[in-house]
């Protein structure tokens, strides 16, 4: 459908078509992400949004390559400006890529170190891994790096993971991830797990990086606060689907998709009653419950039509809807 | 280094009051055995016509202490022979200090549980990742089945099988001694080296094919719990090579390993009284039994000691040597 939807996008940093990535459970293959097309234009931060389960972390792995076993990609392409369609590349290719190319970092409460090693002992077997000559040159990019993001350098680069905060571990992950230059900058959940003054400072050094080093990032999140934040662009995931995406601010101020309306309108304010936000009603599906055919929010969506039991909605204007669709074409 | 020194201090303090608790244990002990063994050596030394006094001072070379008088002064007289290393005399073969044959047999049983611990260790632990890494297939099954069954077998049953088979129906290993006194004199040189590895074969291998299936099998859960750490996916996105990746993996996985090699070194310790005994192995265990059956009760606290000892000091040195290769437990010191 798409094809021409994205080339009157600017370039696209990275071009994901038709992508389809499906685990081998005992009963059978079951698709985590299907047929999604997006775009990530070059220079800009996305935000993807979702609740656990919605698929948003398979496809955050799946711009590196790395879906992990037993999933794997059934359909449609990843295509990286300067890389080529990442699906294709064999073993060897994608772990010179990753890293050095794709950075990509972990949520906080993830322990994405090895427990027994020093940062700096770790950097250097990063440096070693990807044939890197001068590794005194690369300690001194590190360096840069923790301490642009306010860190004591020698002192995180002397330190094992253990004696880091979740605020200090997060900017060493930042570092490992641009330390090579990577240009794409994947973050799954970046301040889940950390307190509300360390996202904020978190936020703040991916909207500073970003724009410094000229990067493409995709920001993998189930807060939409954060979206709001950092992103220029967003895109809404549920059950495997992307369901709209568009300009932030637009989605933002007129959601368009029941489910991004509800989404939102879950949110708590700062003023008002508690109660007038509005939780959506229903769970959302598990790789076994996402339905087959048809829209995969129906159960849950305020404007069900008959035709949503049978037909899955093309994603017409950066929203996939039936209903959205039918009005707005009226 | 000072958290080092402080640690080591630690170690020592704790093992000294083990010991010490040991040694109170076995002296209250033996007091307690039915028949009094301090007593009827006494009685039996005044009854082969000794004067009380002789009897009693011939029974304090025994025991390290006086047979009569308050407890407590036994007690303390029994402590400060300890303290100069005096463990009395042997009953069954008088005028034997305990200490002189305690200290000569430790070194062998300790080379065949260092060589047989360190043998399964080994096998196990490259089994074991074998066995995790490739736990889908025919070879993982088959390595775990492999591992599991051995595990189940008791050491001695293992030795008893070596022992029958290959010094009894094939006479390819020596059927007793730690070496043949009439073809090598003991120093350090090839040929003495070599005839000793040759008589401690057979005893250490059934230490090391008893106990390498329980390493395979924990090296093979602790592989599998480490493949599933984020810090592995994390190093695989960061494009690390395949061998760096398996290091992290190998040197984590690894570690809680080393808890129970100190623990499982006490046990081969105490099961080496049956390995010894079936390969006729004059080592710790070895007289230890042979002085159950003489009843040599000095000779047997002495060993009880030894052995005592051993692990606490094994014990000691494991940790020790984990605070070496983790860093949380090295910085917390």
């Amino acid at each position: 459908m798409s094809i021409v939807e994205l080339s009157t996008e600017t370039l696209p940093g990275v071009a994901i078509s038709g992508l389809t990535i499906a685990y081998r459970t005992d009963a059978g293959e079951l698709a985590a992400v299907s047929d999604i097309t997006l775009g990530l234009p070059a220079g800009t931060i996305t935000g993807l949004v979702g609740e656990s389960g919605s698929g948003k972390s398979t496809l955050a792995l799946s711009l590196l390559g790395a879906v992990q076993k037993p999933g794997r990609v059934t359909a449609g392409s990843v295509v990286i400006d300067g890389i080529g369609d990442i699906t294709k590349l064999d073993e060897h290719a994608l772990q010179s890529v990753r890293g050095a190319q794709i950075g990509y970092v972990f949520q906080a409460a993830q322990n994405s170190l090895n427990p027994l090693k020093t940062v700096g002992k770790q950097l250097l077997d990063l440096g070693r891994s990807h044939r890197v000559k001068d590794l005194r040159g690369l300690l001194r990019e590190a360096k840069v790096l923790l301490s642009r993001m306010g860190l004591a350098a020698e002192r995180v680069l002397d330190s094992y993971q253990h004696e880091l905060s979740g605020g200090m571990r997060q900017r060493v992950g930042i570092m490992f991830a641009l330390v090579l230059n990577a240009h794409l900058l994947v973050l799954d959940e970046p301040t889940t797990a950390l307190d509300m003054i360390t996202q904020a400072n978190i936020l703040q050094i991916v909207r500073d990086v970003h724009a410094e080093r000229g990067l493409t990032t995709l920001i993998v999140t189930h807060d939409v606060g954060v979206v709001a934040e950092v992103a220029d662009r967003m895109a809404v995931m549920y059950g495997g689907r992307v369901v709209e995406h568009g300009q932030t601010m637009e989605i933002l101020g007129a959601p368009r998709h029941p489910y991004t309306r509800g989404l939102i309108s879950a949110i708590p304010r700062l003023t008002g009653p508690v109660d007038a936000a509005k939780p959506l009603p229903g769970t959302p599906p598990t790789l076994g419950t996402i339905p087959r055919t048809g829209c995969v929010f129906r159960q849950r969506c305020p404007l069900r039509m008959e035709i949503c039991d049978t037909v899955a909605p093309a994603m017409i204007g950066g929203v996939a809807c039936h209903a959205v669709n039918e009005t707005e074409q009226l | 280094m000072r958290g080092f020194l402080r640690r080591l201090a630690g170690h020592l303090t704790r093992g000294l009051v083990m010991i010490w608790v040991v040694v109170t244990f076995t002296f209250f002990l033996i007091r307690l055995m039915p028949g009094d063994p301090v007593q009827v050596q006494y009685e039996k030394l005044i009854a082969q016509g000794m004067s009380p006094d002789q009897a009693a001072s011939a029974t304090a070379v025994t025991y390290g202490f006086v047979p009569h008088g308050p407890v407590w002064k036994q007690y303390l007289e029994y402590l400060s022979g300890l303290i100069r290393l005096d463990l009395g005399v042997s009953v069954d073969s008088q005028g034997v200090a305990v200490a002189d044959r305690v200290f000569g047999a430790m070194p062998w049983t300790v080379l065949l549980v260092l060589s047989g611990i360190l043998v399964s260790f080994l096998v196990g632990v490259v089994l074991g990742v074998v066995a995790a890494l490739k736990r889908s297939t025919a070879v993982g099954h088959s390595l775990s089945i492999a591992g599991s069954l051995l595990h189940g077998v008791p050491p001695f049953v293992i030795a008893i099988v070596l022992a029958a088979v290959f010094t009894r129906r094939y006479r390819w290993f020596p059927s007793g001694g730690q070496y043949n006194g009439d073809e090598v004199a003991p120093g350090f040189y090839y040929d003495f080296i070599g005839d000793v590895a040759y008589h401690a074969f057979l005893p250490a291998a059934a230490f090391a094919i008893a106990s390498y299936g329980g390493w395979l099998l924990a090296m093979r859960s602790s592989v599998a719990s480490v493949l599933g750490d984020d810090f592995l996916l994390a190093a695989e996105l960061r494009g690390l090579t395949r061998m760096t990746r398996f290091r992290y993996l190998a040197r984590n996985a690894i570690l809680p390993l080393f808890t129970v090699l100190a623990i499982s070194f006490g046990l081969v310790f105490g099961g080496s009284i049956f390995i010894e005994r079936i390969f006729n192995y004059p080592g710790l265990g070895m007289l230890l039994f042979a002085s159950i059956g003489a009843r040599d009760f000095s000779m047997m606290s002495g060993a009880f000691l030894m052995i005592t000892a051993a692990v606490i000091v094994a014990n000691i040195l494991a940790d020790l040597l984990y605070t070496f290769i983790d860093p949380r437990v090295r910085r917390q010191a």
